[in-house]
């Protein structure tokens, strides 16, 4: 269990963006883009989501002034970059591909006896760490093609979860999903990066 | 009674400490009886280290880099009381 932040250590940080202070906002850029980035990518692919964080960053620079310190910084920037998004992309139609109805990846489900036991037990005895097992080339770079494969919606919703210890209710807000949804979506991710480990380590291919 | 198929269902709300207290108990009683659900909810654990640990990487440092540049461009812009904002 990991700890999520609830407020964030960066009062100071505002003050010294308000002031204008270069080597804060080369701070806040590196602290802050990968999330930023996290929340384009929900809306579009990699490159316009990297041209829109941009434009976010060079409009905050402005906008700081109007910010009031009732969400944290992060909240903040996350939500103008979602408008942002949104605007730029209005008539794009968005298609969800996750069926929210199920919780248990189909994969997974059929591995179940009628009675609710497992029929083909997980085969997996090992259990080195997140770090020790990425340090494994291939299997990093197999990692890499199932997050890439990952409907947009579940990816961004991870990658802000996981990666960047976003807070659910904050999640759902920015990414318009209910909570029930991002349970099923982040579920259903887990269970596919499970399958997809269990099977690198017993074929030794992605 | 909590079979195996219903905790897999629930096991990323007990990993994320989203179960109530009854729900809660039920996992655990059967994760004391059940190697195969220990088994599957310590690599389904795993998963989610894995999905954070490979997340978090940096952005590429010459978009970085882009992006201070533009900011000290609207920095020196917002300096100048520019009329064109
Ligand atoms: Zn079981």
């Amino acid at each position: 269990m990991h700890i999520r932040e609830t407020r964030e250590p960066d009062a100071g940080l505002v003050a010294r963006l308000k002031a204008g202070d270069p080597d804060a906002y080369r701070e806040a850029v590196r602290r802050y883009t990968p999330g930023m980035l996290a929340v384009a990518r929900y809306y579009t692919d990699h490159s316009s989501a990297e041209d829109i964080v941009q434009d976010c960053w060079a409009k905050v620079v402005t906008a700081i002034q109007g910010f009031e310190g009732r969400s944290g910084l992060s909240t903040w920037l996350h939500r103008i970059v979602a408008n942002r998004a949104k605007n730029t992309l209005r008539h794009r139609q968005r298609e969800l591909t996750t069926d929210f109805s199920e919780a248990l990846d189909p994969d997974l489900a059929s591995r179940f006896k009628p009675n609710g036991r497992w029929a083909v037990p997980p085969r997996m005895t090992t259990s080195e760490s997140a770090e020790a097992l990425l340090e494994n080339g291939a299997l990093s770079d197999c990692l890499d093609k199932h997050l890439s494969r990952l409907p947009e919606a579940q990816r961004s919703a991870l990658m802000l979860y996981e990666a960047h210890q976003r807070h659910s209710d904050e999640v759902c807000n920015i990414l318009d999903v209910s909570a029930s949804n991002l349970r099923v979506l982040l579920h259903r991710a887990r269970q596919k990066i499970f399958l997809m480990v269990e099977h690198f380590q017993e074929s030794g291919e992605c | 009674m909590l079979m195996c198929r219903d905790l897999a269902t629930i096991a990323s709300d007990y990993l994320d400490g989203e179960l109530g207290a009854t729900d809660r108990l039920s996992v655990k009683v059967h994760l004391m009886m059940c190697r195969n659900c220990r088994s599957f909810i310590g690599n389904l654990r795993n998963s989610a280290a894995l999905i954070r640990a490979h997340s978090s990487q940096t952005p590429d440092p010459d978009y970085l880099r882009r992006l201070d540049e533009n900011i000290a461009k609207a920095l020196a812009g917002k300096d100048r009381d520019d009329p064109g904002e």
